[in-house]
């Protein structure tokens, strides 16, 4: 909050962890070609979750001309980044975006994209020495090893580094008894006592892989417990208080009224439907930049004279709740035409209720953007809306810039999320005593 | 001719503090009846602050303009007679509700107050727009009506009169006459403007008091050429020609 604001008396605040606060991180480690990664890939495939693998060090000049040449040890804990695999699993940990390298094999190099990740609930960190630096150990939720036996990981190494990787079959063997072989035993093997769990034959053991799923949806399931748990919580809390005076209810006209009858009846066709919620949508976001910060503007006129007027005291975007705001952006465009606008898609889980983060683009610089409008059509329970607010503020925008302008909203849900965050604006047409399904979109897409 | 200076007071929602909320000039409170002056908030004063800088330019004059007369359209439609309609929401539930009586249509003073009907249907689709042609007579510097295409059943709807500068008033009130020699009642006339002059303001209602004036903002005064101080310039020309 800017000191100017410091005078807002804050009301009490409630806690809000997001479930990402919490990622359990699962290790497996193995020697190469012991089924590590199609095991990892196995439960990331039936989970749908993310996992890491490449923090191989970048390397100098020399040492990639012996890459090329099969001459530089991969399979030495030496090859991998540790320091950085280690402060990017504790952003993980702390609920922070953290950008992930992406190495090539086929180059030899880190290149120059990396890839986000955000929000797990569960993270595979797939290595041959995923267990091998003890900071690592401090943070992980379950260790696995991986085991087969060395002929066994030859034939699978050759076929790999031939087919994905684009090696010749002598290149591999000088790699093997090289390197691969001697580090085995020297470093991968040892990482055998510290696992919790160790799974012989990799991906052919089906009871093994089971066992891993059923244990990592367990974890999920007490994840997502808690969370609602955490939810319903703040909802018992906040429902005796009045509204934050920073929800703004846009002002009830006769006009806005009438708009509200049309879109409100359920005999409305599409082509009215679209043309009253655009215009209303208009008003919504006109309402939403009375609340954004502006700063003085002495203008002069055409005929010389002067004005003591204001302007807008820096950019302002929006992020777009995915389906449902993005009813607001034909309105948004006509007020803002080049308002630079991120996505973030945050769906209800179907057997828990409990919002997930699914998919998020943002611009870059969002953290200097002077304002930004959260827009959603509908809020209901204002899960959605805190975990939108929460992944702003992981991306570093502060609470007081965020302007959330929606259509219609529950008053438990605009209770909850102003009490977390109470310096957050709200801008509301409908203010709802019950929870409606989210009909408003549906309408509005006509489907 | 001036009159006083116009009042500069902190603009902003009202839950941040006077001091964190910049200062700009304000309209000016005239003490008339049906006189609507849109609501002083810093998102208006910004759109007037882009339309009435010099160094504008027409893209902008004309897009920043046209969300203040949207603005102003919504506002003129709140004065239109309603009736209580209840309906069914989608989800089952009744929602007491409300309807438009009556038919409209928008007569836009030419040329600058063809500038307005875009933003009039924007709001209200397939709406009638007649037109009047005023214009100031040179040898007796008084308006003159040159040209009027009227809605044949005009004395049945209500009027938005459009026209975005009310200066001296002396258009207006040429239109008016017009509208009121074809049948439409004074009351059932709305007189739509961005910026007017408490002169043109007082001297309008004292001839028609019972029409409704919807203005962004009363300026300071007229200067001795009659142009609104400190206005924006020519309307017609920032947004057609310049």
């Amino acid at each position: 909050m800017s000191k100017l604001e410091s005078h807002v008396t804050v009301q009490k605040r409630a806690y809000y962890s997001p479930p990402w606060a919490d990622v359990s991180i699962i290790a497996i480690a193995g020697s190469s070609g012991s089924g590590k990664s199609s095991i990892s890939q196995a439960i990331v495939r039936k989970l749908n979750l993310p996992w890491v693998d490449s923090f191989y060090k970048t390397l100098t000049p020399a040492q990639s001309k012996l890459a090329f040449a099969n001459e530089y040890d991969f399979d030495s804990p030496e090859a991998i980044d540790f320091d950085i695999l280690v402060e990017r699993l504790r952003d993980l940990k702390a609920g922070k975006r953290a950008e992930i390298p992406v190495y090539s094999f086929a180059k030899h190099q880190r290149l120059e994209e990396t890839t986000s990740i955000y929000s797990p609930h569960v993270l595979i960190l797939e290595g041959i020495f995923a267990l091998y630096d003890p900071r690592v150990l401090d943070l992980i939720d379950m260790g696995i090893y991986c085991e087969a036996d060395a002929d066994t990981c030859l034939s699978r190494r050759i076929l790999r580094d031939v087919r994905e990787r684009g090696r010749d079959v002598e290149g591999c063997i000088k790699q093997w008894f090289g390197f691969v072989k001697p580090n085995f035993e020297k470093y991968v093997e040892p990482q055998r006592k510290v696992a919790d769990l160790i799974v012989p034959r990799g991906i052919e053991n089906r009871v093994a892989l089971e066992m891993m799923v059923q244990y990592i949806e367990r974890k999920l399931f007490e994840k997502s417990t808690h969370h609602r748990e955490a939810l319903s919580k703040l909802e018992m809390e906040c429902k005796e208080q009045p509204l934050s005076e920073r929800v703004v209810v846009v002002n009830e006209t006769p006009q806005l009224k009438f708009m509200n009858t049309i879109l409100q009846n359920i005999d409305t066709d599409a082509e009215d439907f679209i043309f009253y919620f655009d215009r209303l949508a208009s008003l919504i976001i006109e309402q939403a930049l009375n609340n954004v910060q502006f700063k003085s503007w002495d203008v002069e006129t055409p005929q010389g004279n002067k004005y003591a007027g204001l302007v807008s005291k820096g950019e302002v975007s929006a992020v777009i709740c995915l389906r449902g705001g993005s009813a607001f952006e034909s309105a948004l465009r006509k007020t803002i035409p080049d308002c630079r606008t991120g996505r973030l898609l945050i769906q209800s889980a179907y057997s828990t209720g409990e919002p997930e983060l699914h998919y998020i683009r943002l611009p870059e610089d969002i953290h200097e953007h002077e304002s930004v409008l959260l827009l959603d059509t509908q809020m209901a329970s204002g899960g959605a809306a805190l975990m939108a607010v929460q992944v702003l503020v992981d991306h570093g925008v502060a609470l007081d810039r965020i302007v959330i302008a929606t259509y219609s909203a529950g008053r438990v849900g605009l209770h909850r999320l102003t009490t977390v965050f109470p310096e957050v604006t709200v801008v509301v047409c409908n203010i709802l005593d019950t929870q409606e399904p989210r009909w408003v979109e549906q309408k509005y897409f006509r489907c | 001719m001036s009159s006083a200076p116009a009042p500069t007071q902190s603009v902003g929602p009202e839950f941040r503090s006077q001091e964190s909320k910049p200062t700009a000039t304000v309209s000016v409170n005239v003490d008339v009846e049906n006189v609507k002056v849109l609501a002083q908030t810093p998102q208006l004063i910004a759109l007037l602050s882009m339309i009435r800088n010099k160094d504008t330019d027409r893209a902008d004059f004309i897009f920043y303009s046209n969300r203040i007369i949207r603005l102003l359209v919504e506002e003129g439609l709140n004065h239109l007679p309603v009736i209580e309609r209840n309906v069914t929401t989608p989800v089952g539930h009744t929602y007491n509700g409300l309807m438009f009586q009556g038919k409209i249509c928008g007569v836009s003073i030419m040329r600058a107050g063809e500038a307005m009907e875009q933003g009039l249907r924007d709001c209200c689709r397939s709406v009638r727009i007649g037109k009047i042609l005023i214009q100031r007579d040179e040898e007796t510097a008084m308006p003159k009506l040159f040209y009027d295409k009227l809605p044949e059943d005009i004395a049945q709807r209500w009027v938005l009169l459009l026209d975005p500068m009310f200066a001296t008033g002396g258009s207006a009130i040429m239109a008016v006459d017009v509208l009121k020699s074809r049948g439409v009642p004074e009351d059932h006339i709305l007189f739509l403007n961005l910026i007017a002059s408490p002169e043109g303001v007082k001297n309008f209602a004292s001839k028609f008091p019972r029409v409704t004036v919807v203005t962004a903002f009363i300026d300071q005064g007229l200067d001795d050429k009659n142009y609104i101080v400190p206005g924006l310039g020519d309307f017609g020309d920032r947004f057609y020609t310049i």
